[in-house]
């Protein structure tokens, strides 16, 4: 029998190649053409004589308001981040334990029904809230709370609330699944103890559930930083980010070069972050799933 | 140290209308090691965790000392349990897991330390400390469950089925030593269980349980020879169940099952003439003797029938016989070693005394 095991595997190994191919050529083909284009002086296609460079690189260093967009940008996705775990960590454990299945689907049904909607709508129907004119200066002006319009949008705020209203569905699924495989009576072997039942999710849920907290905070930072739709309606090109930069080196200034070089930035430190929480995440589950 | 616990007609009806506890009445002793005994959703369980508070009753007090403790939260209790799957928190040691109760307390460093060393080598686990509950047995893990509870010296200490995950030498074991342990820390000790061997070896008291509701509450003596409803005769033990209408015999009232077979019950009942009434006979009540003996035996009710199978069970045998009315009766001798076994087959003998027999409620 042992010789009979062997093409068995070689079989199912070639179920994965549909999905090799797929990666190879939408995936690692355009990330390797970026990284090229990058320390190129042009694009090799239309111009015989291109030459390997860093100065793409060197510009980034050199002028502060490409770092300034890279800070900005890295603000952007931290605020998101925290004001979506703020936002989904309370949902996730309600959807968690919940123990009515209707109101199970209910909770679901709210947290997926957004996401139903495209960006852009979703986008719009925050400016017609956040705006000057908006629903909520004009009810605040008729109420005769404030004078002025209060600046909602144009600006890192209104960004950081369309972008935390677009990802937190993301937030709350990984955080629901998390949560729900902690066992509920290893809180009510701490309440029983004495904790009481803040104690309880402080000692017990909550260390348990940094996995969860971990994972749904780098999937909602990687997306939120390279965003372009919410930070260009919402930000209205008074607040530049990296992705709106890409565009613009692209589109504007016809850079390919300096947009790869940019886009690279983006991906090494996405890159660098999952590499970081794999780490961590082995840290916390190692001492966990020894044995 | 140890508390009363006395349950006043509680009942607990979950959403959708199911009566999980049913108008539940029990008063549990100062120290005393009181079981829950039923099968599986028999409300056992929510009856523990309403004492616990992890449930509310939908009605009813429960009682600590005679203070209504009904709506006082889960964590004011003073109570300890040891979870069925231990519950040991994951991420910490096991020394982290005994010191949790009393961390919530607030005792210094020092104490905690030195409490927690006790505790630990009270159940055999020192030189554990530093380990996770994933790297130790099932047994161990109880162990800690169990260290981790009365370490923080409870006013009572809840189980709800400790041992079912143990194997049977282990839980034998841990059955004696938890019995120990709780006579000699003197603590009220409520125990669930679906095991009716376990309840009868440990308990000072068991509460039967069915269908939400208690059947009796007694000793384990009580509980075994003098059972009080047809389900709890059942339930504890092997039985034989008589259903007869009641009749007037020679020695008094009588019950008559079917055509062949009469049995005179130990006293009066209330029942009319004719009526159905219940009776309980357990086998190793009853004697057996080769058919030609029988007459020698001067006393006692005694039908005739024959052997269907014979198990040998080591320090007994249990005999499966069909009297000659039709039905089937377990019979169980001591293997005492007088005489051969009957035979699948051999026409036998049955007697008993009829104070053995015990008349239940339906």
């Amino acid at each position: 029998m042992p010789g009979s095991s062997a093409p068995r595997v070689n079989s199912l190994a070639l179920l994965i190649l549909p999905s090799a191919l797929l990666f190879a050529l939408f995936f690692f083909l355009p990330i390797g053409l970026m990284a090229v284009m990058s320390v190129l002086t042009g694009n090799p296609v239309v111009m015989p004589n291109v030459a390997f460079t860093t100065k793409h690189y060197a510009r980034m260093g050199n002028d502060s308001y490409y770092l300034e967009v890279i800070s900005t940008t890295l603000r952007i996705g931290l605020w998101t981040t925290l004001v979506a775990l703020v936002i989904g960590y309370p949902l996730a454990h309600w959807m968690a334990r919940i123990k009515s299945r209707t109101g199970h689907a209910l909770l679901l049904m709210a947290v997926l029904a957004p996401m139903l909607t495209g960006i852009v709508v979703r986008t719009f129907a925050w400016m017609t809230l956040l705006s000057d004119k908006g629903v909520i200066n004009q009810i605040l002006i008729s109420l005769g709370l404030i004078a002025r319009p209060l600046q909602l949008m144009y600006n890192e705020a209104g960004i950081i609330i369309g972008l935390v209203h677009i990802y937190v569905p993301f937030m709350v699924l990984t955080l629901t699944g998390v949560i729900g495989r902690i066992d509920e009576r290893l809180e009510q072997a701490a309440e029983n103890l004495g904790a009481s039942p803040w104690r309880a999710f402080l000692e017990v849920t909550l260390p348990l559930s940094l996995p969860g907290i971990l994972a749904g905070s780098l999937l909602v930072f990687a997306l939120a930083i390279s965003a372009y739709v919410t930070p260009i309606l919402l930000g209205g090109f008074q607040i530049m980010t990296l992705p709106i930069l890409i565009y613009q080196q692209i589109s504007a200034n016809f850079n390919v070069g300096f947009a790869a070089a940019l886009g690279m930035v983006l991906l090494v430190i996405s890159l660098s972050l999952v590499i970081a929480y794999n780490h961590v995440l082995g840290l916390v589950s190692g001492q966990r799933e020894l044995q | 140290m140890s508390a009363a616990i006395e349950i006043a007609g509680v009942s607990k009806v979950y959403d959708g209308g199911v009566r999980a506890v049913d108008t539940v009445a029990m008063d549990i002793r100062p120290g005393e090691f009181f079981s829950l005994l039923g099968p599986s959703g028999c409300g056992k369980t929510t009856t523990l965790r309403m004492i616990a508070g992890f449930d509310t009753p939908s009605s009813g007090e429960i009682r600590l000392d005679g203070a209504d403790i009904t709506h006082v939260p889960a964590h004011k209790r003073d109570m300890a349990m040891v979870f069925q799957n231990y519950a040991l928190f994951p991420h910490r040691t096991v020394a982290e897991n005994v010191a949790f109760g009393l961390r919530m307390r607030k005792v210094d460093k020092a104490t905690i330390a030195a409490k927690v060393k006790a505790a630990l080598a009270m159940v055999e686990l020192a030189g554990m400390e530093d380990r996770r509950p994933a790297q130790l047995s099932g047994g161990q893990q109880q162990r800690v469950a169990l260290a981790r509870a009365i370490v923080i010296s409870p006013r009572v200490l809840l189980c709800d089925e400790p041992l079912g995950a143990l194997d049977k030498k282990l839980r034998q074991q841990m059955q004696f030593e938890l019995k120990q342990l709780q006579k000699n820390l003197g603590v009220t000790l409520v125990f669930v269980t679906h095991d009716q061997e376990e309840a009868l070896a440990m308990s000072d008291r068991i509460a039967v349980m069915n269908a939400g509701r208690v059947e009796q509450v007694g000793t384990p003596v009580e509980i075994y020879d003098q059972p009080r409803t047809r389900f709890v005769a059942d339930f504890i033990g092997d039985t034989n169940i008589f259903r007869g209408q009641c009749v007037t015999m020679d020695q008094g009232t009588g019950i008559a099952v079917g055509n062949s077979l009469a049995l005179a019950l130990p006293r009066p009942v209330a029942a009319a003439q004719g009526e159905v009434v219940s009776v309980a006979l357990r086998p190793e009540k009853i004697t057996i003797a080769a058919a030609d003996q029988s007459e020698t035996r001067s006393s006692g009710t005694s039908a005739r029938g024959t052997v269907e199978s014979t198990n040998f069970l080591g320090g007994a045998v249990l005999y499966r016989i069909v009297l000659d009315g039709g039905q089937r009766v377990l019979a169980q001798q001591p293997n005492s070693g007088a005489g051969p076994l009957h035979t699948p087959g051999q026409a036998v003998a049955l007697g008993w005394r009829p104070a053995d027999l015990v008349i239940l409620e339906d």
